[in-house]
């Protein structure tokens, strides 16, 4: 908590600083330089890696975010966690992930970027994995290692393939030269564009990349999981937008198909949070719709030429950041107080957790408000692409509106060992965490509706606000969205969970299944043929050899009893018909 | 004293000037001190009176000093070391065999000296991880400074027939060492460690008979045989597919790991972490050494059947540590893929690829040490080897929870670890010359990621098995020299270029490992340089 509170300070102190000039502060380290050949082109001649660090207005706002995330998450966590095992563990843990967010944030240089991404991917396997002595943590968080190591190699075979082409690590030096560098080719921009974009989108949690925040949600501890989501959004938002000049310099297919990806997440990450009825993993999900919107908004403003509004998106995921902490903590209050993980079973949390359960809707309102004013400064609500997003926001309002209902309102039933009336508000020093959040989250979606104060500070232009109209029309989407919980809520609650939790186990089931085909079709035969390599065909090979080794030593010691005359004789007739039979003329 | 008395000849010069060349370490006899002090040393184990035991705690302690000795020694040469020259350092030239031409030559370059850090390292790190051993103290610490002895031989060796008999002399006292004391399969796995390695070797003396008869059969120091240029180039592609037979015995690479499973699992603990951390880096070395550098036309022929050996190492050992139910063949599959990185980085022929496989000889070697020690030592800590049988360990055993895990994540290599600059470097080299297999290999570590997972998962996390063995965490004196591993795994890892006092370029006493291994790398990567790009056609032209 220290850590985190003297980085925030220093970082405000940076922003003063940097708050009347518009010139980042820069400095580099040397890390690794070594020579590696006398000729062929000068880019590579040598490898030299360096730690800059480059401060802007942007990064300065995303620290913001990441720190108050940081500080909020512990401070909670101090109450909330004692009974999580290993604190110390924890804490360590989380002042690495601090000191490698803060790294990639001021990474300008893109294999220094790869080191603290890497490192940060680590920590969070390691923080998602926290509960060491649980079988069903363990196996969920497998795939927090698998599955985001898999991106995060794509991110760096990106840059492997940039830098072979290119010879340049550095962000100010690469993107002039993407055009210009001899030798360059569209579809060598493209491949890594590609790669470069499954980077991210795997630490965005974009569909189909997301199960390893979803996988661990109900698992991991409830302060590493609101870790791994607000900051990984927040650094892979900032990341998206750094590299996008890498991808709209490839060509407009792959920038398309990028936008696609994220609408497609916007739309499907809500659409699954209707389906199940596990609280952290809906507020997971709708975390990860809203972070796709930010997403799409500024793949969407590198695309549209002379616009300005793509830092728009960055703005709306870093306001969202702080508000899926505090969605994450204050469903993880009630679902511990409730001692459950499924919707059907908590109830009346407005009436014994009012606090917890007030967090939850603000949070989720936060959410929804964010992703609403920066498609506002983006898209018309007209055009194809300002539809889907629409639909998706208001998916995102549905999905909000619906967690808070399931666990404000409707009965808590008794069960088996758990009385009712013992379920109680949380300690009151962790009451205030998730408000100190979600108040930093509305500052941020405050500050991003004057473009003055937040979109002209975080990128040095000037933005055109949009008009009251455009804000009000995607209010309106999500005020429909609302409506429409609402009304199925309050007509029958029961009704609406039992169909999430049914739809829930058919998704289970498909989900089941296909992993089974995969283990079966795939990942089977495939280890079964590495066992029987292993196993089978070379011991048997070794076998034959030394069989055949055996045979050697045996026809020699044989032919070392037998007479020598004999065999000598036996020896020259038989070389003699060899060879008159192969040299020609001699029989003849 | 003998040892003293030796370092005494040493004559360390002054603080070294920044003009190359200037100040160079003076010994005479530093490389021969550091081939030999193991061999007198261990003749001198082997000798001494021993009644009932009286003195294993002595030849332990003889045994370890010895190696802290030629680490002092290594140290002050490598603080010493001229950083970008491409002739051999400390050399060593003598006459020996004239009438076949063999000559008693030794001397080190960059990747050498890389080599030697290695293996100075490393055999501190299996003295200690042998300390527990009881029986036949003599024998097992005497095999094991001579195992020792050859590696650094064949590491020096600047002349083809000493490069022979170092490495064919290995194998010798590491197959006594698993017969004595190895597992009960120690039979199996020492014959098959004779077999293949004998395969190798046999390749590596005929492609040296080839070389020897090609240059005119006078002489065999590296400085002629490996540096020919008129050589027919179908003599250099079988010369260089022998090289690869022998280098692809020793590393492993598939097809020929045969022997490297049985070994890690069967092998005590210090066999393992010597075979695991330099005695495997020698194949790499060799194909540095005597393809990489030697014939650039065989070399690039054969690069990618190379790269094709190196991916298929990398899947397959990924794959392989999949389906394992023993901790010890996990860990030896997991160990493999280091080894398969590195060749692949001198298959993709780039200069920085070639450099990536030199620090990957490095890194890869500590961390294949590492992981193979790690999972030796938790296996005699928790007495069971099978992963049905092992579970929810990491509360129980937090020391060796978290060496585990360091080990696992410098295989897959994870920034702030010495696999991480090496990797990288290796891909970024690779990318241009090696696309597909680029992708093969990171398709490769993303398999081994998800069995380092489940290894993880099975063996430390989750609920404890009730009918395992009792467990007990390793105390700190027996798990500190796999904390040297992770530690210099660490070190590196972030201070690949050494340690500088803040705001000047002088180091604190590490000059780093970069600047070192760089000496020669730039002469051997010289053929391979990447033509420059050709220009792309202007719009409109030639319509």
């Amino acid at each position: 908590m220290f850590g985190a509170v003297v980085t925030l300070l220093l970082t405000v102190l940076v922003g003063w600083g940097l708050a009347k000039t518009k010139t980042p502060f820069l400095h580099a380290y040397q890390y690794v330089n070594m020579p590696v050949a006398f000729s062929g082109p000068t880019a590579f001649q040598s490898f030299a890696v360096d730690i800059v660090l480059r401060v802007d207005h942007l990064t300065v706002a995303a620290l913001v975010a990441v720190e108050l995330c940081m500080i909020g998450v512990l401070g909670w966590n101090q109450v909330m966690g004692r009974s999580e095992p290993g604190p110390a563990r924890f804490h360590a843990l989380v002042s690495l992930l601090l000191f490698a967010c803060v790294g990639a944030l001021v990474s300008w240089d893109l294999a220094e970027l790869i080191a603290f991404w890497g490192l940060a991917g680590a920590v969070t396997y390691l923080l998602l994995a926290q509960r060491w002595g649980s079988d069903e943590a363990a196996i969920r968080a497998r795939v927090a290692l698998a599955l985001p190591f898999v991106t995060d190699l794509s991110l760096l075979c990106g840059v492997a393939w940039l830098y072979s082409r290119y010879g340049v690590q550095n962000l100010t030096s690469l993107v002039p030269i993407l055009h210009t560098n001899p030798g360059w080719t569209v579809r060598s921009l493209v491949v890594a564009s590609i790669l470069l974009f499954i980077g991210v989108g795997g630490r965005l949690a974009l569909w189909p990349l997301h199960s390893w925040l979803t996988q661990t949600s109900v698992t991991a501890p409830p302060a590493a999981l609101a870790l791994a989501q607000a900051v990984w959004s927040v650094v892979a938002i900032v990341v998206l937008y750094r590299v996008m000049p890498i991808l709209v310099a490839s060509n407009s297919q792959t920038v398309r198909a990028c936008l696609y990806a994220c609408g497609v997440t916007a739309i499907g990450a809500p659409l699954l949070a209707l389906v199940g009825n596990e609280p952290r993993r809906i507020v997971t999900l709708l975390g990860i719709g809203a972070s796709a919107v930010g997403a799409a908004i500024v793949i969407f403003g590198f695309q549209v030429p002379y616009s300005t509004f793509a830092v728009a998106g960055v703005a709306c995921v870093l306001a969202i950041a702080p508000a899926r902490a505090a969605a994450v903590l204050a469903a993880s209050a009630i679902a511990a107080a409730m001692r459950t993980d499924n919707l059907a079973e908590i109830g009346e949390a407005w009436a014994r957790m009012r606090v917890s359960a007030m967090a939850l809707l603000l949070a989720g309102l936060v959410l929804a408000l964010s992703s609403s004013s920066a498609l506002a400064f983006a898209f018309s609500t007209r055009s194809r692409t300002g539809l889907v997003l629409a639909e998706g926001l208001l998916l995102i309002s549905i999905g909000a509106l619906r967690v808070f209902m399931g666990v404000a309102f409707g009965p808590l039933r008794r069960r088996r060992a758990f009385e009712p009336d013992r379920v109680g508000e949380a300690p009151p020093a962790s009451r205030s965490w998730p408000y100190l959040l979600v108040a930093g989250g509305a500052l941020l979606w405050v500050v991003m509706l004057v473009p003055r104060l937040g979109l002209d500070f975080l990128d040095g232009n000037k933005h055109p606000a949009p008009s009251f109209a455009a804000y009000a029309l995607w209010v309106a989407v999500i005020l429909i969205g609302f409506a429409a919980v609402a009304i199925a809520y309050v007509r029958n609650k029961d009704g609406a969970l039992k169909a999430s939790a049914v739809a829930a186990a058919w998704l289970d089931r498909l989900g089941a299944a296909g992993s089974r085909g995969f283990a079966r079709f795939i990942v089977a035969p495939v280890t079964e043929i590495a066992i029987r390599i292993g196993d089978r065909w070379i011991p048997a090979g070794d076998a034959a050899v030394g069989s055949a080794l055996e045979a050697t030593g045996r026809f020699a010691v044989m032919g070392a009893r037998l007479p020598v005359l004999p065999i000598f004789v036996a020896l020259a007739v038989v070389l003699t018909l060899v060879v008159g039979l192969a040299a020609p003329g001699v029989f003849k | 004293m003998i040892w003293l008395g030796i370092a005494g000849l040493a004559l360390p010069s002054p603080t070294p000037g920044a003009v190359p060349g200037a100040n160079i370490f003076s010994s005479p006899l530093l490389l021969s001190v550091i081939v030999w002090v193991p061999v007198i040393m261990a003749v001198a184990i082997a000798t001494m009176p021993n009644p009932r035991g009286r003195f294993d705690t002595l030849m332990k302690q003889i045994a370890f000093f010895t190696n802290v000795g030629l680490v002092f020694v290594l140290w002050i040469a490598y603080n010493q070391f001229e950083s970008f020259l491409n002739t051999p350092q400390f050399a060593e030239n003598q006459p020996w065999l004239a009438a076949i031409g063999a000559s008693y030559h030794l001397g080190v370059d960059g990747p050498g000296m890389t080599m030697l850090l290695l293996s100075g390292l490393i055999g501190i790190v299996a003295v200690l991880a042998s300390l527990g051993i009881r029986e036949r103290v003599r024998s097992y610490f005497c095999l094991l400074l001579l195992t020792q002895a050859s590696i650094n031989g064949a590491i020096v060796a600047r002349d083809m027939f000493v490069l022979i008999l170092f490495w064919s002399a290995a194998a010798v006292p590491i197959a006594l060492l698993i017969l004595g004391w190895g597992g009960p399969r120690r039979n199996a796995a020492t014959w098959r460690l004779v077999g293949y390695w004998g395969l190798g070797t046999g390749a590596l003396v005929i492609a040296t008979m080839a070389l020897y008869a090609a240059t005119g059969g006078t002489t065999f120091d590296m400085d002629v045989l490996l540096k020919v240029g008129n050589i027919s180039p179908r003599v250099q592609v079988i010369v260089g597919l022998l090289i690869i037979i022998a280098a692809a015995t020793r590393l492993p690479l598939f097809p020929f790991h045969g022997w490297a499973r049985d070994l890690y699992a069967e092998a005590p603990i210090g066999v393992t972490v010597v075979v695991a951390g330099t005695a495997t880096r020698l194949g790499a070395y060799l194909l540095l050494r005597a393809l990489v550098a030697a014939e650039p036309l065989a070399a690039n022929l054969l690069a990618p059947l190379l790269a094709a050996l190196a991916v298929l190492t990398v899947g397959y050992a990924a794959v392989a540590a999949l389906r394992m139910v023993d901790i010890r063949h996990s860990a030896a599959y997991l160990a493999m893929i280091p080894g398969g990185i590195t060749a692949f980085g001198l298959a993709a022929l780039s200069p920085l690829s070639i450099a990536g496989a030199v620090f990957s000889l490095f890194a890869g070697g500590l961390a294949a040490a590492l992981i193979v020690g790690v999972c030796a030592t938790l296996a005699e800590r928790a007495q069971s080897r099978s992963l049905l049988v092992l579970g929810g360990l990491a509360p129980r055993m937090p020391i060796l929870t978290w060496l585990l895990i360091i080990g696992g994540l410098a295989v897959l290599g994870v920034p702030l670890l010495a696999t991480f600059p090496a990797d990288l470097m290796t891909f970024f080299g690779s990318f241009k010359t090696q696309p597909i297999g680029a992708f093969a290999v990171a398709a490769g570590l993303a398999v081994a990621a998800v069995a380092l997972a489940m290894l993880l998962r099975r063996v430390l996390f989750g609920v404890p098995n009730p009918d395992a063995p009792g467990v007990s965490d390793a105390s700190l004196g027996e798990s500190w020299y796999l904390g040297l591993l992770a530690g210099a795994l660490l070190w590196v890892g972030i201070f690949p270029g050494g340690p500088k006092l803040p705001g000047t370029d002088s180091p604190i006493f590490d000059p780093g490992l970069t600047k070192t291994m760089s000496a020669g790398i730039s002469e051997m990567a010289s053929p391979y340089d990447m033509p420059a790009p050709t220009p792309a056609p202007a719009p409109g032209a030639g319509q």
